[in-house]
């Protein structure tokens, strides 16, 4: 088991927050370009595993469908990994797949914001809310009572 | 043995990956047949654990245990036991694992041990606690033995002394106690001491059990019917001995080298502790005083019941500085008595410190191992934790007569 | 290129901000893969061994927690190679290697401590703040040595 993972071998996450491009079409692209390369579908992404100069090429097609809306992130655990697998150790979710979670479910807001910074749309400076002054809270103590 | 036949524990811990011990544990694990499994939960209840369990905590790995713990508890992860580890020295995950341990043996009735490790934790050190543990999951009709039947012998291969006893239907014919020299040979002249005593042969026996640090070596040597680990054989053989089999009892046992503080729930061993990390919680450290008292050990205790342990200043537990105290108390004019009663109040204050802040001290308290027998170890107990202490009769053969009742269970017929 | 390690060191969205303004993002993935795939080593899922904490030392007194050290014995030499750093506070749960408080509060004070440029910024919850928030690292990454909007 541990043979195959001494070559120069990577997995990455590829996570799909676009309108325009579905998980599917990623999938059949890189099933197009090139054949060193597996692909896993998962939740939360897709998990591209092959030779590191062939998953970089793979992920920057993706990219490119898409570019503010497809997010990439490195695994250090291939697709299926032993160790890792579910269906052998049993019990709860991996460790990372929470966050994950988490994260994916901003990507529409940065993707968003990613093409407004392209655009070129300033940023509103907005001051963040102070605190009370404590004048203002003793009168309002006080109007209270 | 096949798969089906493997004892799933569940695995609840928040670092035992990244600790270096993961290999340890799995190994211990298989050794047992056993399996590690982490308990699968809802994810979504991680939002919200802290608040349900009432434990607000930083680490997310933590409430990651509280689910995990609530997940085995509700019977949605289906498991034999638990184990509940988290690092040593990490108060934050001390609180979260004694409490979890506490609501899943309270609300699930599941065996589960706790369990704080460092990166030298060995494979060794957790294969007695997983041994108990896979135990009771797996011979909860053996553990419900009340009495011994037919002719059986129990043998316990300790650290400093090797026991064995003949019983006969509820009744202990014949012992024998010697040194640990050469684990099978004292463990033969023990047994043949006993065997002598009851009138009996060797053929005679109907089943024998071994118990102790030399029990799988014992185990092959005599063809014993049962080889097991002394946390579950010492509960059995302490609420036999003491005929306290059902309601909950707390276990002491102060033995030569190490000591152990069980939780018991009708003979069922539940939340335990063990020693072996310092000599000054063990019988060792009261020999160490007899020899410097120019007493036998047996004559010790009778000291210590004379004698104010208040009068000795004590400055360590430590077997080498606490030894060192009481040869300055001698020197600077205290008398035998004070420095015998200092001595075994040291040895049950250090137990106490180590040990019985992580079992729920339920009574009776019985004390058993070659300590019980020194009568200031079980008078210094009973200060100490203001409750009488219960000394059932041979309690220092509390390992071999476990072994041998519970090896009853195997006599045919 | 500048290395930029991120925290939380798992994170998609920081790692994926990095290279997409290309750098190097120094995340807890590589080092993993590096510690799974070393010939001879066998101590799953992780292959931390009683060794990691041990090289953990470096970062942290041997009073601290195995576990601890043997986090910081992968995180630890990320830190090392930082020359700059992108903290986000306010990260909701995560697990396994961003599992322990004290080993987070360790990464923290490492990465402040060093003499690197280092943005400080909360994960947003609304869409005025997620504005923000990839406005401000973006101008981070732009302002480091060698930064650009293509690779």
């Amino acid at each position: 088991m541990m043979g195959e993972d001494t070559e120069d071998n990577i997995t990455k996450i590829v996570v799909i927050s676009s309108d325009s491009v579905l998980p599917m079409d990623a999938a059949m692209r890189v099933y197009e370009s090139e054949d060193a390369i597996t692909i896993k579908e998962t939740c939360f992404g897709t998990m591209v595993n092959g030779p590191r100069d062939a998953v970089n090429r793979v992920v920057e097609t993706l990219r490119s469908m898409d570019r503010n809306h497809i997010f990439v992130k490195d695994r250090g655990f291939k697709p299926g990994a032993e160790v890792r697998c579910r269906a052998g150790r049993g019990g709860g979710p991996r460790p990372g797949f929470h966050f994950l979670r988490e994260e994916v479910s901003m990507l529409p807001m940065i993707g968003r914001a990613l093409d407004e910074y392209d655009a070129g749309e300033p940023l509103e400076e907005k001051e963040a809310p102070q605190k009370l002054d404590v004048s203002k809270l003793k009168k309002i103590i006080d109007s209270e009572l | 043995m096949s798969e089906k036949d493997k004892v799933l524990i569940a695995l609840v811990s928040c670092g035992s990956e990244y600790a270096g011990v993961q290999k340890e544990l799995e190994s211990a694990a298989s050794t047992l047949n056993a399996k590690l499994v982490y308990p699968e939960m809802d994810v979504a209840s991680l939002d919200t654990i802290g608040m349900e369990f009432g434990l607000e905590v930083a680490s997310p790995d933590l409430k990651l245990m509280m689910a995990r713990a609530k997940a085995v508890v509700e019977g949605v992860a289906k498991v034999d036991g638990v184990f509940v580890t988290s690092c040593f020295r990490c108060a934050e995950a001390a609180i979260v694992r004694n409490e979890i341990r506490r609501y899943i043996f309270q609300s699930s009735g599941l065996p589960v041990i706790s369990y704080s490790f460092t990166e030298r934790t060995t494979a060794a050190t957790l294969l007695t606690r997983l041994e108990a543990l896979t135990t009771i999951a797996r011979r909860k009709h053996l553990l419900a033995r009340e009495h011994q039947v037919g002719i059986t012998a129990g043998v316990d291969s300790g650290s400093t002394t090797t026991k064995a006893v003949v019983m006969k239907d509820d009744e202990i014919i014949g012992e024998g106690w010697v040194p640990t020299i050469k684990v099978l040979e004292s463990a033969d002249t023990a047994l043949q001491q006993a065997l002598d005593q009851a009138g009996l042969k060797k053929e005679d026996i109907q089943a024998i059990g071994t118990t102790g640090y030399g029990r799988f070596l014992l185990g092959e040597h005599f063809n014993a019917d049962l080889v097991q680990e002394e946390i579950t054989v010492n509960s059995k053989g302490a609420v036999y001995l003491a005929d306290r089999q059902q309601g909950s009892a707390t276990v002491i046992d102060i033995g030569g080298m190490d000591n152990k503080a069980i939780s018991v729930q009708d003979g069922i061993p539940g939340m335990f502790t063990m020693g072996g990390i310092c000599a000054g919680a063990s019988g060792r450290f009261l020999e160490m005083t007899s020899k410097r008292l120019g007493v036998e050990i047996t004559e010790l205790g009778d000291l210590a019941v004379r004698g104010m342990q208040k009068n000795v200043e004590m400055n360590s537990y430590c077997i080498v500085f606490g030894i060192q105290s009481l040869v300055n108390s001698l020197a600077k004019g205290s008398i035998p008595e004070d420095v015998a009663a200092a001595a075994c109040h040291s040895v049950v204050e250090q137990i106490f410190e180590q040990q019985l802040q992580e079992v729920e001290v339920k009574e009776p308290l019985i004390l058993v191992g070659g300590s019980s027998l020194i009568a200031g170890v079980p008078k210094a107990l009973g200060d100490l934790l203001k409750i009488d202490v219960l000394v059932p009769p041979h309690s220092q053969l509390i390992g071999a007569v476990g072994a041998a009742l519970l090896a009853s269970g195997y006599v045919k017929g | 290129m500048a290395k930029v390690i991120i925290y939380p060191t798992n994170s998609l969205i920081l790692s994926d901000m990095v290279e997409r303004f290309g750098h190097e993002p120094l995340a807890m993935m590589e080092k993993i893969r590096e510690k799974i795939t070393t010939i001879g080593v066998d101590s799953p899922p992780l292959n931390i061994t009683p060794e990691g904490p041990k090289h953990g030392l470096k970062y942290a007194a041997v009073e601290v927690p195995a576990g601890v050290r043997g986090r910081m014995s992968i995180i630890g030499p990320l830190i090392d190679v930082a020359e700059a750093g992108i903290i986000v506070g306010d990260a909701s749960i995560s697990f396994g290697c961003m599992g322990c408080a004290r080993t987070n509060e360790l990464t923290k004070f490492l990465i402040r401590e060093k003499d690197i440029p280092v943005l400080e910024i909360q994960y947003p919850h609304t869409e005025e703040e997620g504005k923000a928030f990839v406005y401000n690292i973006a101008e981070f990454l732009k302002a480091l040595p060698s930064g650009g909007d293509d690779e």
